[in-house]
């Protein structure tokens, strides 16, 4: 192509015409902050992470099982306690563990492979915690109406009358949904421009290499 | 130990500015996001060059970190359309004794290659530079036959653009 080495011509001929950095100015560069993607997604996750774990020990449930007082149950939520923690731990070593494989000395594709599988990790994460707090939700529900001695008349009730019934499950399903929903929202807008310019790229990347 | 690092990267880098500047110019399209993109470009360099060896030049080097920069981890800060031009560009473009037809096919290049997309653009930034397609191929990550069938479309693309 005669017009690109026309520019080739050109591009290798005009390598002194920038505006030279001088080397006190490269110090101060390397002593401020950067900026990038990766610094702003880590930044996020460590929110998210501590946000779910936050939440997810506020959802303790160790007062109101004093009060309920049945070893089986005790026994189960206690299971799942420590499941959570478990899971949580490993959750955040493997978060650890795929950021610090970031590195900007990796091919293009490696790279953008690995931001996104960092920005994965993080968000099964999030859908766990929130898996586990909506079954959180469900289970305590339950809980509250079938062993917890102070709600025995509204057990009554709703046994008996099923209006009341429906009620009580609508307003649990519309906390559902409205938490999904606030997530989705969250995710799409948040997400959807921090790595819009990162997934067209590596979408490109993938197609060449077909 | 950590302040002659220092020193040895910052002697390194101003003698090898232009490799950033020059992918500064083909990814921003205003003088601030140029110095900020540099700045970025900077940062990671920096942060990158602990594990810099020396067993391949510090260019070298280079256009892969400053490259990853611009692609993958720079974020900018203003949305810009990226066709506009700016004045910075027109003094790449002035010889003594210029030919004006071939001014304009090269300007006509330029903005050319300005639409077309961020990888693309690192496969004409590498290719202008003189790289063969094995260094392509390693630094984008994709094989060397691939390189080539990319930049062969990209010349077509470019075609296109000059002669709708």
């Amino acid at each position: 192509m005669k017009e690109l080495d026309l520019l080739k011509k050109d591009w290798q001929k005009n390598t002194d015409s920038f505006e030279q950095v001088s080397e006190i100015e490269i110090y101060k560069m390397i002593h401020k902050n950067s900026s990038s993607i990766v610094k702003w997604i880590l930044i996020i996750s460590i929110l998210e992470v501590l946000l779910w774990t936050g939440f997810s020990m506020i959802f303790s449930a160790d007062d109101y099982l004093k009060k309920i007082n049945n070893e089986g149950l005790s026994f189960t939520l206690k299971f799942f306690t420590y499941l959570n923690y478990a899971v949580i731990v490993i959750f955040i070593y493997l978060f650890y563990k795929n950021y610090i494989r970031i590195s900007a000395i990796a091919a293009t594709k490696q790279l953008m492979k690995d931001i996104l599988k960092t920005r994965k990790m993080v968000q099964y994460y999030v859908w766990y915690n929130l898996g586990m707090i909506v079954f959180g939700l469900i289970m305590g529900f339950i809980i509250a109406l079938y062993y917890n001695p102070e709600t025995i008349i509204l057990r009554n009730k709703v046994e008996h009358d099923p209006k009341i019934m429906a009620i009580t499950i609508g307003i649990l399903a519309i906390v559902t949904i409205v938490l999904f929903g606030l997530f989705w929202l969250f995710y799409r807008l948040l997400y959807g421009i921090l790595l819009r310019r990162l997934h067209a790229n590596y979408k490109e990347l993938k197609k060449i290499d077909l | 130990m950590s302040e002659n690092l220092e020193h040895s990267f910052v002697t390194q880098l101003k003698e090898n500015q232009n490799i950033i500047h020059k992918i500064c110019r083909l990814y921003t399209d205003c003088e601030d996001s140029h110095k900020d993109l540099f700045q970025e470009v900077t940062i990671q360099l920096w942060k990158a060059f602990p594990k810099f060896r020396g067993d391949s030049k510090f260019s070298t080097w280079a256009y892969r970190v400053a490259l990853n920069t611009a692609i993958t981890l720079y974020r900018k800060n203003k949305r810009s359309i990226s066709t506009v031009e700016y004045e910075g560009r027109q003094h790449f473009i002035k010889d003594v004794d210029y030919n004006y037809e071939e001014e304009e096919q090269i300007k006509l290049m330029y903005k050319a290659v300005y639409q077309l997309n961020d990888i693309e653009k690192a496969l004409v930034f590498m290719y202008l530079e003189d790289k063969d397609y094995r260094e392509i191929a390693e630094t984008l990550g994709i094989s060397e036959v691939n390189a080539r069938v990319k930049m062969n479309r990209i010349k077509g693309k470019l075609k296109k653009i000059l002669n709708p």
